[in-house]
């Protein structure tokens, strides 16, 4: 449950993945509204965190003016997705560390500016028109994962740390 | 009594309260028609229902009446001339045209203007630059619909629509574009020759189909690849923040152009060495744009931060920027059934990087093998 109360714990970013992907959950519902009005949407994208034993997978999914952000997915979830965002833990970590000392990505961490070179992000599509998506939607995925830097949980840091 | 002219007697019955009602009891196809609406609203796609919603192949009417309205039998014919659905249709104009709405912003309000920090004078002169090219080519997506939307019959209403939010948008992107360059001391730098050639081939095309492959498929797919760059390399948060909201529209352009080109040759196929001749002209000229340092060298410039650090790095850094540019060009066109990575007219140097061959015809150095 997203909250805005100061006194719960604020994510950390070494809480691991799928920390910070229940936090861009806490956003996708506490933020809603603001997310909402940067205009309706149609965006399903898979994003992996690749560590050097597997590979986390989560789901963005952008459904009009609805937000929703999956736990991490098992290996059949992880399929019909319009285009998959990837990088490996330590980037991932550095964007959310990023996110969360500057209160939303400088110009160097935004989600394009680390994927545009294919490193040390790498946007993939079998569908340019899937992966031009995330493009069409930048503004709004952007915002969403700038509202890490905002938002409080009321889950608890050692349940959801990485082993 | 012509239907054309005053009928003076209707209006002497109409006095005495003898209303004609033929329009109230007469064929009303669309009676009891009850259009849901979806999450987001009572949407274009949610409208298309029953007859309104069968869009002809080829227009049955010349006219502006709706689909699904009883139309006259002697409406009058106002020159439509792009009178089949393939010619401009895309699977995806309903949900684009609603997206667009949906997704406005104005380069009044929402581009932090206040907050434009002084620059280095290199890099203010190389973000004004970039900015007058921007400038200059953004209105061509504006003039180009504008000039064949009136052709288009209104049965493929959809598509017009969608036409004219690529007008509007077009519109703020050279109004961005030209407040950024006079906002912050750099100014509106060179205009040149070669980009306007590419902006006439496109306004002077002699078909819709010739201008919607160089100007949706071409022109804006490499226009979305620079303002993705553009983000990459902004000097501040400002530019950062014109240049994604630039990126969210021109994506719109390029999925239409992409998912019409796949619709049309998906109607007819036999059309596909003409689309190719157009791409070949176009990439001619798009080689010619490479060359023109008035066009590269700012972005090669912001890239590496100094016009020192451009000239250390050479062309290195700016490979990234037009590798990008090269193979999303080709994906696109792949993808609308069109491939062009054997016999495109980009010379050699330009497809460095990429796996693309082509056919040693362009401007540059052949390939070979
Ligand atoms: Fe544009
Ligand atoms: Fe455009």
């Amino acid at each position: 449950m997203a909250t805005t109360t100061s006194d719960l714990p604020a994510l950390g970013a070494d809480d691991g993945p799928d920390a910070w992907f229940e936090a861009l959950a806490d956003v996708a519902r506490g933020e809603a509204d603001r997310l909402a009005a940067l205009g309706i949407a149609d965006f399903r994208l898979l994003v992996e965190v690749a560590s050097e034993t597997d590979t986390a997978r989560y789901g963005i999914v952008l459904d009009g003016y609805d937000v929703t952000v999956t736990h991490r997915l098992g290996p059949q979830e992880a399929s019909s997705f319009d285009a998959v965002l990837r990088g490996e833990t330590a980037s991932w970590q550095e964007l959310i560390e990023n996110i969360l000392a500057n209160g939303g990505a400088d110009i160097a961490h935004s989600l394009n500016a680390l994927s545009i070179a294919g490193w040390p992000l790498q946007l993939s599509s079998d569908d340019p028109v899937g992966r031009d998506k995330f493009f069409r939607y930048a503004e709004t995925l952007q915002a969403l994962f700038d509202g890490i830097s905002r938002v409080r949980s009321t889950r608890s840091p050692t349940t959801v740390r990485e082993p | 009594m012509t239907a054309n002219a005053l009928d003076v007697g209707y209006l002497e019955r109409l006095k005495q309260g003898q209303l004609d009602l033929g329009w109230l009891r007469g064929p009303t196809g669309e009676w009891g028609v009850h259009a849901k609406p979806s999450k987001v609203g009572l949407t274009l796609r949610d409208i298309a229902t029953g007859s309104y919603g069968e869009v002809p192949d080829v227009a049955t009417a010349r006219s502006m009446a709706p689909r699904g309205s009883a139309i006259d039998p002697d409406m009058p014919d106002l020159g439509y001339t792009i009178n089949s659905k393939a010619e401009v249709w895309s699977d995806n104009v309903m949900e684009l045209y609603e997206e667009a709405v949906s997704r406005q912003w104005s380069a009044t309000r929402d581009i932090p203007w206040t907050e434009l920090p002084e620059l280095d004078p290199d890099l203010e002169h190389a973000m004004s630059q970039l900015c007058t090219v921007l400038s200059e080519v953004e209105m061509v997506a504006s003039d180009f619909p504008a000039k064949w939307l009136w052709r288009i019959n209104h049965q493929f209403v959809e598509a017009k629509m969608f036409l004219c939010t690529q007008c509007m948008d077009e519109a703020r992107h050279t109004e961005v574009f030209r407040k950024r360059a006079l906002a912050n001391g750099g100014g509106l730098g060179q205009a040149k020759s070669v980009v306007e050639r590419f902006l006439a081939l496109i306004l002077d095309a002699e078909s819709y189909d010739e201008g919607s492959a160089l100007m949706h498929l071409l022109g804006e797919g490499i226009v979305l690849s620079l303002f993705r760059a553009g983000e990459l390399i902004a000097p501040s948060p400002v530019e950062k923040r014109i240049f994604r909201l630039c990126m969210q529209d021109e994506a719109r352009h390029v999925a239409y152009g992409t998912m019409h080109l796949r619709f049309r040759l998906n109607e007819d196929p036999s059309l596909a060495e003409d689309y190719h001749a157009y791409l070949d002209r176009g990439e001619d000229i798009i080689s010619m744009l490479f060359s023109t340092p008035e066009v590269v060298e700012p972005t090669a410039i912001l890239l590496a931060g100094s016009v020192e650090a451009a000239t250390q790095m050479g062309a290195s850094g700016s490979d990234v920027v037009r590798r990008q540019i090269i193979e999303e060009y080709f994906q696109r066109c792949e993808h609308a059934g069109l491939p062009r990575r054997h016999r495109t007219k980009l010379p050699a140097v330009l497809l460095e990087g990429t796996d693309a061959v082509g056919s040693g015809a362009g401007t540059g150095v052949p390939t070979g093998a």
